[in-house]
């Protein structure tokens, strides 16, 4: 369990960790196995005190992702004409709390002075701590203005650039453009994709009227929160597109809960017409796009290819509730959550996407009750997150986020979350952050785990939200610039 | 005086009669007769119009008090009909004091065979939203088999599955969750029937 790591890493403090020196070529420090390490990396989110009970039996509190080396990122002012002075405050501001935020690196963007002076000294950063060193210089040409970078890394000695164009500021557009540039950072680094220039669909009651529930969206780094639908009934269960463009949703103003498809660029909505009186509720994409997995209330789970919309057919059948599917990176399987075991316990399964034999994916014990729910796999690390908590004496623990690998078959588990309730996680662009609608001490609100550190920020602070969906990675182009 | 006004009174008298050129009728006082045959028949119309009226308003009277009794029974009716039953926790079993209302609302179904429910499901707070619709659908469905496997058409319901949406009560406390694991009923079509 992880007690004694944290102990273990409180005793050792803040020890050179493993990767970092196999990165420089050099031996781990003696006497540190990594296990250690992990819980190192592991004591920003999970708290210290974290104690028996907010854990479940068996399963591991901790991380997604074990060993991980995060290296520091020296962040030089960032240059340009005094003319454009905002401008370059604007884009640093952006760019500086977008690669916080990405968890891949420690931000280093209090500098002493002299460092940067005399260019980019490999060795004095080398001695300074820093693995990479970012420059950014705004230029202005024909109206227009353009961001130029040059990624140094400090271990390696090399460096690598670009030029990027930036939409005027002020633009609807701007923000997104920048996150995008703070993504190419990200990938040049990891090689991984980022979250920057991304989108969370949730839902909540709107104010003034507080029998609705209506979609909102939000930037990943917490800006420009907006009001998508404007139905003054019931909206729920958004789910993106693989677009990034389109969403669907259930809303009740009909009177009964019935799929419909927007878009997120121009506004735009239709109707899902299946030609079925059931109600409709838990849309999800399979990754072509063109098809939406749902449930139709007593009858099952369905798909529907909404291109040619043709082709309904019936995934999961049988008397049990089996809702809230989501489809694996390839199309090939499905997950989703069904009363099969009893009313009380509603698990996470794992079917061929074309329907078959189900498999247990939640930790269910005979005997011991379990309630899990909202699962999502995610397109891009393949593995699978979902909330849940186990009954004691009929009573409901709290809910927490989990995350399993469905490719590895001894059921492991991790437990994300220990603190509140903690609902609909939801994957980011990078497959490893998980944005999920929680509960502090301080209120209810929108947040973000890093899977890998396990640290946790606040997207939207105080609202009472569900149904958090992370979009894709937002593009150029009329998705990225949606104006929902 | 008052002899010198009386006088003055018969001289005018005399004076007006004259100027009237007729013969002067003798002075009688006026002798009490019956009615002529006309008022009388207008007299017995009367009477009888009376009594009609007194007996419309009392049929009047007394249809309102049966519509008032029926229009009661039948607001009893659709009360009962409507009345909200609750479910224990995470089921949508029908407990006993559910199968009590239930079996109240089955005579009055049986009684007004035009009368349709729309059965709305709801759950409390406590579990994801998307489970709670299927939990609030099954307690619509529990409710309706219940009335169904006494013989009742299923044609006559429907339902809706609210979920944790709508709750009944705010906060989270067990007896506000006692009050949101709840079926609500809505009469669809026939409402104005029950009771006739």
């Amino acid at each position: 369990m992880l007690k004694p790591g944290l102990a273990a890493n409180r005793t050792h403090g803040p020890a050179r960790p493993a990767v970092h020196a196999a990165r420089r070529g050099r031996r781990p420090p003696p006497g540190l196995p990594p296990i250690i390490l992990l819980a190192g990396a592991l004591l920003a989110a999970p708290p210290a005190h974290a104690q028996d009970d907010v854990a479940i039996p068996g399963i591991q509190l901790g991380l997604a992702y074990e060993n991980l080396y995060i290296p520091p990122l020296a962040i030089l002012p960032f240059t340009g004409p005094e003319t454009s002075r905002e401008v370059i405050n604007e884009v640093q501001a952006i760019i500086g709390r977008d690669l916080d935020f990405s968890d891949r690196f420690v931000v280093l963007d209090s500098l002493p002075e002299g460092l940067a002076d005399e260019g980019i000294q490999y060795s004095l950063w080398d001695q300074y701590g820093a693995d990479w060193v970012l420059t950014g210089d705004i230029g202005e040409f024909a109206g227009r203005h353009f961001l130029s970078i040059e990624l140094h890394d400090i271990v390696f000695t090399s460096v690598e650039r670009g030029r990027f164009p930036l939409p005027p500021l002020g633009d609807e557009d701007f923000r997104m453009a920048v996150h995008r540039i703070s993504d190419s950072i990200v990938e040049w680094v990891t090689g991984d994709p980022g979250i920057a220039a991304s989108r969370i669909l949730f839902a909540m009651r709107p104010f003034g009227n507080p029998s609705a529930k209506e979609l909102y969206v939000v930037d990943s780094d917490g800006e420009d929160l907006r009001r998508v639908t404007w139905d003054e009934s019931i909206a729920i269960s958004p789910t993106w597109a693989p677009d990034g463009r389109h969403a669907a949703y259930v809303s009740y103003k009909t009177g009964l809960p019935r799929i419909y498809e927007l878009d997120m660029a121009d506004g735009g909505e239709r109707a899902v017409e299946i030609g079925r009186v059931e109600q409709q509720i838990t849309p999800a994409y399979h990754p072509n796009g063109e098809e939406l997995a749902f449930n139709l209330m007593g009858a099952g789970l369905f798909r529907y290819n909404l291109r040619d919309e043709c082709c309904l057919a019936q995934l999961v059948g049988g008397p049990a509730n089996n809702i809230q599917p989501s489809y694996s990176p390839d199309g090939d399987r499905m997950i989703f959550v069904s009363s099969r075991l009893g009313e009380a316990t509603p698990q996470v399964y794992v079917i061929p996407a074309l329907g078959g034999e189900a498999t247990l994916l939640s930790p269910y014990r005979y005997g011991q009750g379990g309630y899990f729910t909202d699962p999502d796999w995610s397109a891009v690390s393949n593995k699978v997150a979902f909330a849940g908590g186990i009954h004691r004496r009929r009573v409901m623990n709290r809910y927490h986020i989990f995350v399993a690998d469905p490719e590895v078959g001894d059921n492991r588990l991790i437990q994300l979350t220990a603190e509140g309730n903690n609902e609909d996680p939801s994957w980011g662009p990078d497959g490893r952050h998980i944005v999920f609608a929680g509960e502090r001490s301080n209120g209810f609100g929108v947040f973000i785990v890093d899977s890998g550190t396990g640290r946790t920020r606040t997207v939207v602070a105080s609202v009472r939200a569900s149904d958090t969906d992370w979009s894709p990675a937002l593009a150029a182009g009329p998705a990225g610039a949606g104006n929902p | 005086m008052t002899n010198r006004r009386f006088v003055l009174a018969a001289f005018a008298t005399t004076f007006l009669l004259a100027a009237c050129g007729s013969e002067p009728e003798p002075q009688m006082a006026p002798e009490p007769t019956g009615p002529t045959a006309e008022e009388l028949e207008r007299m017995r119309q009367d009477s009888i119009r009376r009594a009609r009226e007194a007996e419309e308003a009392r049929l009047r009277r007394e249809r309102e008090a049966a519509e008032r009794e029926r229009q009661r029974a039948a607001e009893m009716a659709r009360r009962t009909l409507t009345e909200t039953v609750y479910f224990d926790y995470d089921e949508a079993t029908i407990r006993s004091d559910t199968e009590t209302r239930l079996r109240a609302k089955l005579d009055i179904l049986r009684d007004n065979p035009g009368v349709q429910l729309r059965m709305e499901g709801h759950a409390d707070e406590r579990g994801t939203s998307e489970y709670n619709i299927a939990l609030g659908n099954e307690r619509a469905e529990s409710v309706i088999q219940f009335l169904t496997g006494f013989g009742l058409g299923g044609g006559r319901f429907t339902s809706v599955s609210y979920g944790e949406e709508q709750p009944a009560a705010q906060g989270s406390t067990e007896a506000a969750w006692a009050q949101n694991r709840r079926v609500e009923f809505v009469i669809t079509a026939g409402g104005d029937g029950i009771g006739r």
